[in-house]
């Protein structure tokens, strides 16, 4: 699963990954995240929130929730995980709502249910004594994910870090090596009826292989089905956290803008086929008339009843069209496009689902014959220019 | 030192100068208007106003403390991080940038230090010294308030977009143009006449549905493919473009046609990646088009000593357009459309309005983070404006009260015009298929003429093909001296036609001239109307005056100038001056000068005034005793340049003279007001001054109404009389302002700005867009360019 080949020696003898280790481990939950196509995650200590800032570009993402004990940290630039301006031009057809909360992982609070991947990238070493022994019984037994993913300093590798005396970093309560968190994670996994796998992030030098990895990862998942969330929320009527960011994305789940997307493609695909008929009147015209006289600008379209021609961007349309009902027409300085013509466009199609979806999202939007069987564009302004004063 | 100060204020090092013009006090020189600058004459009127108070406690200040630490740190976070570990000790109410810290409340002492461990053990000292304490008043102080009002509004989920706040949640989409609309606010917290207050205003973001690839492909569909590239960089560049990734927006400067998104680039840690991988790894975009340029975008510096900009480059197809592209704005049908929906009448602006203002005291964060500084956002101020005295208009032996000020077109129906030349000699130039449109018209004018006073003779009228090239060369053989007027009849309003037949008779044969679409002559039930505002249009290119006002000063000029670019040379601009030759003021000389854009245009004006001098000594005998100036064209940041330049250039010719002289600067403004009638609101009376409140204590400035709006909300006018010694009272001041504005001889009502602005604005925006020269001296003392 992992890339071998991170570690370089460099001449000094120093130790230096590449990528930085800590974007590696970001990238091994991305990686997971992508591979399983994991809609629900949780970050836990999830410190400035970059995991999760990462995680949100993942096409499956549907919710992402953020926890930690500092307020401040999380804070500092939480306004990454906002929509940004352009999430709401094209707005996207899942839905996305992320959260951070405020709270320890030794409490239990129901927001932390029915998560299919909760991560705990370098945070068991941070927790103290009374808080580790609470961690198993919050995370696997009340949490409960379909996949929780661990990670934490391997203590072996330490003397081949420059400058490390005791632990890599001074708030650090603990660092294990290799038997000693395999033994709490096995112990973790079989109590909660887990299965559990070893990995790790930033392979020893050669020579030291027997280290192990200087990151040590355990990738745990539930051996039962997902029993349900109601049973755990009976455990705690409680909410422990405090909720201090949440954004909803904008999504085509919500009608308001599925409504603007499917009336800007409806009238964008009428007003192509509109264009095209009157080009295809105005070269019989000329036609007709030999090309002697120009078109007069007070052009009016003669009352017909004709089929327009081919046009590329909705000819998958066409070719399920084919039906005496699906023709359009001009009659006046209108054209009228049966609608059902649009419901055949694939996009339309997915976005609608069904035709009287279409029918009732575009009423009131898009300008409709009587019956409301078909798009009235109107032709009557096709002329009209600015003038000259 | 106040720069500084501000650029240190926002967040992240971004330096923007959002109040250039602050802190410009030219009201204090003005001796007349020191104590009082309020006019006097007309009926009280109540208005609303777009301002909110801001209550602070009494004796509010802004203490100012730069913090050193011991050792140094280069992180801005762990600076920060390190000083807010003291949290509880320095309170709540702090902003810090990691060297300038503010405070609402006084720190004990002058000089503090703090003592503090880093995660590593280090100990660290960090040292706290008072700089300064400032008023609500002061430029700091103003900048801050700024700053602490955007976050509020970044609270109320609103986005920054260029300088203003907009809601991308709740869409307006125009399908039909394939635009959406973010409804949004202007806003900015100023120094006003007594007291520091918010104002707000609408704004409305226009943003393209299509990406900036999009909008390629579609170009190239519909141009010809040698010239493709070239329309693209004319049509892009300037833009401002919304990428997909960030919230960031860019200038597109150039295109790049030869980086390919499979290019790489180096990385800040020195490797290379493609554009494509880097959108993949960072932001799990899949570029489809592997073919498409690239656009380039140049960042402000922000360290002023690195000389070498630094550039991005953004893939087209991750980049929204925003505003409007010079296709759609050239779109009348999209202008419409777009119209129709950001037209707000004071009723729906003032409602947007209170939902900011509700909003804004009901979301407990942004409430949150006022009060945190003691600041509280009180009710929306209401003041006291004139409705200064209708002016009566003067006509050849006799005069009109109009029933509307607006338009005053049916009032002097069948009246003379002040002085009418007669028309005898004269041309039309038409096509085939128009002779009886021509010739319907001639009918018309004919009639119309005889009441205004107007002969008309029957012209000659040539007969050409529908080409630019066929009025061209008819134009060559028959336009001769003698000929007064030439009249176009187009056939479209295709540009070149206009801008060849313009170019040939203002620079090569210089004759007036007057275009008339053959469209706007087939308009049934309107030729009369028609025919009369082309009679007026003739009459003023002759060299005529059509009404006047009452001016009691004698021996007046009035001047406007005006500030265009140039279409065809983006580095060029062109400054529009018009002075009155007349003392009733319907005569005026006019100069036009080219200048590279981001120079001073003082000295160009130096040589436009004696220019302006010398045209009123020919027809006065004696200088004038008054000249009063109006600047339009003044943009944000630009006052002082005027006021330390500008007014000593204009007048330098002048101190030996007796002439006393005064310079306003002319701007629309986000101020506005509303009157309530009936209980609802409506845009105030035409003709209502507001010389209080909501004016500056340091400017000699006045609001003036004298537009007829009858859909949406009137913009009021901002005057600056930056400076003046001619002891002319402020009232005085305002009513001659009043009146110049009933003198643009193209409409027969008020307009927005004086008259001569408005003509500056013609002739720059002529030569601007369609001479690209400057125009031939024959033609100065005639209105050409209407």
């Amino acid at each position: 699963m992992v890339d071998a080949n991170l570690v370089k020696g460099e001449c000094t003898g120093t130790i230096k990954f590449t990528p930085p280790l800590y974007k590696q481990r970001y990238q091994f939950i991305k990686d997971l995240v992508n591979k399983y196509k994991l809609r629900k995650v949780a970050d836990l200590g999830c410190a400035d929130c970059s995991l999760l800032w990462m995680l949100k570009f993942c096409k499956c993402i549907e919710v992402l929730a953020g926890l930690d004990i500092c307020e401040n940290v999380m804070k500092e630039k939480m306004h990454r995980l906002s929509p940004l301006p352009g999430d709401y031009l094209q707005p996207s057809e899942r839905t996305l709502i992320v959260t951070l909360h405020h709270g320890s992982v030794a409490q239990k609070d129901p927001c932390m249910l029915g998560f299919d991947l909760i991560t705990c990238i370098e945070l068991i070493e941070h927790l103290e004594a009374t808080e580790l022994e609470k961690f198993p019984e919050v995370v696997f037994g009340f949490m409960a994910p379909a996949m929780v993913v661990i990670s934490t300093p391997n203590s072996e590798f330490n003397p081949l870090l420059p400058g490390v005396t005791l632990f890599r970093h001074p708030d650090h309560k603990f660092e294990w090596n290799q038997a000693q968190f395999q033994s709490w994670a096995l112990d973790a996994a079989s109590c909660y009826d887990y299965t559990v796998e070893f990995t790790g992030l930033g392979a020893p030098p050669p020579g030291t292989e027997d280290v192990g990895f200087c990151t040590q990862i355990a990738v745990f998942r539930r051996k039962y089905p997902n029993t349900g969330e109601t049973i755990n929320l009976e455990k705690s009527t409680e909410n422990p956290y405090r909720t201090i960011f949440k954004a909803v994305y904008p999504s085509l789940k919500d009608e308001k803008y599925l409504r603007n997307a499917v009336v800007s493609e409806v009238i964008n695909t009428a007003q192509i086929i509109t264009r095209r008929l009157l080009d295809s009147f105005k070269s019989d015209y000329k036609e007709h008339r030999n090309g002697l006289l120009e078109l007069k600008p007070d052009f009016q379209l003669p009352h017909c009843f004709t089929r327009h021609s081919k046009n590329p961007s909705v000819a998958e349309a066409e070719k399920l069209a084919d039906d005496i009902n699906m023709e359009t027409y001009v009659s006046g300085n209108a054209v009228y496009i049966p609608l059902i013509k649009f419901f055949s466009i694939p996009k339309v199609n997915k976005l609608c689902g069904t035709f009287e979806n279409l029918s009732k999202l575009i009423t009131g939007k898009v300008a409709l014959s009587n019956d409301g069987s078909a798009v009235v564009i109107s032709t009557e302004h096709e002329h009209e220019e600015k003038e000259i004063e | 030192e106040s720069k500084s100060q501000c650029a240190v204020l926002g967040k992240g090092g971004r330096t923007r100068y959002d109040f250039p013009d602050l802190g410009i006090n030219t009201r204090k020189s003005i001796a007349h208007v020191r104590d009082c600058k309020t006019g006097s004459s007309g009926i009280p009127v109540k208005v609303i106003t777009n301002l909110y108070s801001l209550l602070l406690p009494r004796e509010w200040q802004l203490y100012q403390y730069h913090v050193t630490f011991n050792p140094e740190f280069e992180s801005r976070r762990l600076r920060l991080a390190l000083l807010y570990s003291h949290a509880e000790f320095l309170g709540k109410a702090k902003a810090f940038d990691g060297v300038i810290l503010f405070l609402s409340q006084k720190l004990e002492n002058q000089v503090t230090e703090l003592l503090t461990e880093t995660k590593r053990g280090e100990t660290v000292k960090i040292t706290i010294t008072l700089k300064s304490k400032l008023p609500p008043s002061s430029p700091v102080c103003i900048q801050f308030f700024n700053i602490v009002f955007k976050k509020v509004l970044k609270k109320l989920s609103l986005y920054q977009v260029g300088r203003n706040f907009y809601s991308p949640s709740e869409p307006v989409v125009i399908p039909q143009h394939r635009l959406t609309l973010w409804p949004g606010f202007a806003i900015s917290i100023s120094q006003f006449e007594s007291r520091v207050m918010l104002s707000v205003d609408v704004s409305h973001k226009v943003l393209c549905n299509d990406t900036v690839l999009e909008f390629m492909t579609d170009l190239y569909t519909r141009c010809d493919r040698a010239g493709f590239t070239e329309m693209c960089e004319k049509e892009l560049i300037g833009l401002v473009v919304l990428t997909r990734y960030n919230n960031k927006t860019y200038r597109i400067d150039d295109i790049n046609w030869s980086v390919k998104p499979t290019d790489t680039f180096p990385k800040r840690d020195g490797t290379d990646i493609s554009y494509v991988d880097y959108y993949k790894q960072q932001y799990e975009v899949v570029l489809r088009d592997l073919n498409q340029p690239v656009l380039v975008s140049r960042l402000k510096n922000k360290q002023k000593d690195s000389i070498e900009p630094r550039i991005v480059h953004l893939i087209p197809e991750l980049c929204y357009l925003t505003g409007l592209t010079s296709q759609a704005r050239a779109d009348y049908r999209l202008m419409k459309d777009l119209v129709q929906e950001t037209r707000l009448n004071p009723e729906r602006r003032q409602q947007r309005l209170s939902r900011l203002t509700d909003n804004i005291q009901r979301n407990s964060e942004a409430r949150l983070e006022l009060e945190t500084w003691g600041l509280q956002l009180e009710c929306q101020i209401s003041l006291t404006g004139r409705i200064v005295p209708a002016e009566k208009i003067l006509m050849q032996g006799e005069m009109c009260l109009p029933m509307s000020a607006g338009d005053w077109s049916k009032d002097m129906r069948n009246m003379k015009m002040l002085g009418v030349p007669s028309l005898d000699t004269w041309l039309i130039v038409c096509s085939n298929r128009n002779a009886e449109i021509v010739k319907n018209l001639l009918n018309c004018l004919r009639r119309v003429g005889g009441p205004m006073g107007f002969r008309i003779e029957y012209p000659k009228i040539l007969h050409i093909q529908e080409s630019t090239l066929a009025f061209l060369r008819a134009l060559q053989q028959h336009v001769n001296p003698e000929v007064q007027l030439v009249m176009c009849v187009l056939p479209s309003n295709q540009k070149d036609c206009y801008d060849s037949i313009k170019k040939f008779l203002i620079l090569d044969r210089p004759v007036p001239s007057q275009c008339v679409l053959a469209r706007t002559l087939t308009k049934p039930g309107m030729m009369m109307s028609v025919a009369t505002k082309i009679a007026m249009q003739i009459i003023c290119k002759l060299g005529g005056e059509l009404w006047a006002v009452e001016i009691p000063l004698k021996s007046l000029m009035v001047i406007g100038i005006d500030v265009s670019k140039d279409a065809l040379n983006k580095g060029s601009s062109v400054v529009g001056f018009v002075a009155s030759t007349s003392s009733r003021i319907t005569r005026w000389s006019s100069h036009c000068i080219f200048q590279t854009t981001g120079t001073d245009i003082a000295d160009c004006l130096k040589v436009c005034m004696k220019g302006a001098i010398s045209k009123w000594l020919k027809h006065n005998q004696e200088l004038p005793a008054r000249i009063i100036v109006y600047r339009d064209g003044v943009g944000d940041g630009q006052l002082k340049m005027v006021v330390d330049y500008e007014v000593p250039q204009l007048f330098s010719s002048l101190t030996e003279l007796s002439t006393n002289y005064s310079l306003s600067v002319v701007k629309k403004c986000i101020a506005r007001f509303f009157a309530e009638a009936d209980g609802s609101l409506r845009n105030p009376p035409i003709g209502t001054v507001v010389d209080t409140e909501a004016t500056r204590p340091e400017w000699y400035d006045f609001y003036l109404v004298s537009q007829l709006v009858h859909q949406g909300t009137v913009n009021p006018t901002h005057y600056n009389v930056v400076y003046d010694d001619s002891g002319l009272k402020p009232d005085h001041m305002q009513r001659l302002t009043y009146k110049m504005c009933h003198l643009y001889y193209n409409w027969p009502g008020l307009i927005r700005v004086p008259a001569p602005c408005q003509y500056a604005h013609k002739l720059a925006f002529l030569v601007g867009q369609s001479l690209h020269r400057e125009p031939s001296l024959e033609l100065t003392e005639k209105l050409f360019y209407l």
